[in-house]
């Protein structure tokens, strides 16, 4: 289960999401592409009321 | 030919009435003999299934404590797990069905058990499989094919399983049950799955067809018909009669051997070497490295440290990093060696992609990324 959701960016740009899960030491660096499996899961969860951190560039 | 007197009585020809060496080749038309007179399919990469004996299982050998979906153990295969309330542990296990060539079976190990399913309770074993790799399959035409399943299974639990293949891009499902007929014994069954004239597989990376391996399952899934044909899905029909094989901490259920083929009877495992099967397991996840090894040369741009990584072989999709992560997990060694959490994804492709980390370096400096942890772990993941 997802714990957080934050906003990757490098030199400037957003490139990815970095993905925590509640009692795991499991950390997810996923690609904004809706292939990826992980990426439509993190849609998922924002479309249920999830909230991505973001902490800018 | 003419005959004085009475016509000969006719004999069967048996096998020793032809002296070994007396029919050649030559004889025998081009076209003479078929696909069905040959005792077994020879066709390479008839297997479906992609790790069908388990040897693979990069991710973990022994994985306790599963309560959700997830790849845990064996490449490929993948549990999943609706409401259930059952635990269990996840292992690429050694027990196999003996003299068959096997050295890898996957376990379920019952740790916490499920005794009385509620309705929207469901757990099986999965593969899932892209669209492109089953065009020749010719599903949603007249000339669909027929599919035939085969495996070894041993199980505490005795009486009736469910298999079935689900038609992600049509939502259409067709279900097979077997029996179990001796309990923690290895026994070998097969199951066939007409061609279906409907619904055609999208030619892309996409997840299209899933066969389940049912474990259990609650009347949202037993309480209609049986789908033994092709149709639309509907839950009920799923997983009629299957037994609850989660209702004791003493139950276990081993699988090996599987593979999924052209035609309507089984063929000889089909075994891939070593290296074959696991490239074909790349594809979908790639081990990078652990403990404290190497991971990859980089430097630093302005306070970023980063490093190219091209993959061992194109993944199915842009993975992910999948990291098992902690305090100073991982280490830059340069002039002045940092250590830091976890790794980012950048400028990601099927072929490689740019791993960094800001643990703030000075600009210009070049060094390599290890595991710092006995812990650490880095792979890609492109899974269905």
């Amino acid at each position: 289960m997802i714990d957080t959701v934050t906003k990757n960016y490098f030199i400037g740009e957003f490139m990815s999401y970095q993905v925590t899960y509640t009692d795991s030491n499991i950390v997810k660096s996923v690609p904004l592409n809706e292939d990826n499996t992980d990426y439509q899961v993190i849609q998922q969860w924002i479309a249920d009321g999830g909230t991505v951190i973001d902490n800018g560039a | 030919m003419a005959y004085i007197g009475r016509t000969p009585t006719p004999a069967a020809l048996t096998a020793s009435d032809i002296t070994d060496g007396i029919i050649s080749t030559a004889k025998i038309a081009d076209n003479a003999v078929t696909e069905p007179k040959t005792a077994w399919n020879d066709v390479p990469y008839r297997n479906i299934i992609i790790n069908g004996d388990m040897s693979q299982s990069q991710r973990a050998t022994s994985t306790s404590s599963v309560a959700t979906n997830g790849y845990h153990a064996c490449d490929r295969f993948r549990l999943a797990k609706g409401d259930s309330t059952a635990v269990v542990t996840i292992s690429q296990a050694t027990d196999v069905p003996t003299g068959e060539g096997f050295f890898n079976s996957f376990k379920v190990d019952v740790t916490t058990e499920d005794a009385s399913f509620v309705a929207a309770d469901n757990i099986l074993i999965q593969q899932k499989m892209e669209g492109q790799m089953l065009q020749h399959l010719k599903k949603g035409t007249a000339n669909a094919e027929s599919l035939t399943l085969s495996f070894w299974v041993k199980s505490t639990k005795t009486g009736t399983y469910i298999a079935s293949l689900y038609d992600r891009d049509n939502s259409r499902l067709i279900s097979k049950s077997y029996t179990v007929s001796v309990s923690d014994t290895w026994e070998e069954k097969s199951v066939t799955f007409a061609g279906d004239t409907t619904g055609a597989l999208g030619n892309d990376n996409g997840a299209s067809l899933d066969v389940w391996w049912w474990l259990g399952a609650g009347s949202n899934y037993t309480s209609g018909t049986l789908a033994t044909s092709w149709e639309s899905s509907t839950s009920a029909n799923h997983a009629v009669g299957q037994v609850n094989s989660l209702d004791s901490t003493s139950n276990d259920f081993l699988i090996t051997g599987i593979q999924l083929e052209v035609g309507t009877s089984a063929s000889d495992f089909e075994f891939l070497p070593y290296d074959v099967n696991l490239q074909r397991c790349f594809r979908y996840f790639e081990h990078i490295a652990a403990n404290n090894t190497f991971i990859g040369m980089g430097g630093s741009y302005l306070a970023d440290y980063v490093g190219l990584h091209r993959y061992c072989t194109p993944k199915r999709g842009t993975p992910s990093i999948t990291q098992v992560s902690g305090t100073d997990y991982f280490r830059i060694y340069t002039g002045t060696s940092v250590s830091f959490d976890s790794f980012t994804i950048a400028y990601a492709s099927q072929h490689g992609c740019l791993l960094y980390a800001q643990p703030t370096m000075t600009d210009n400096l070049v060094g390599w990324f290890t595991c710092n942890n006995a812990s650490a772990k880095i792979a890609l993941e492109a899974e269905l």
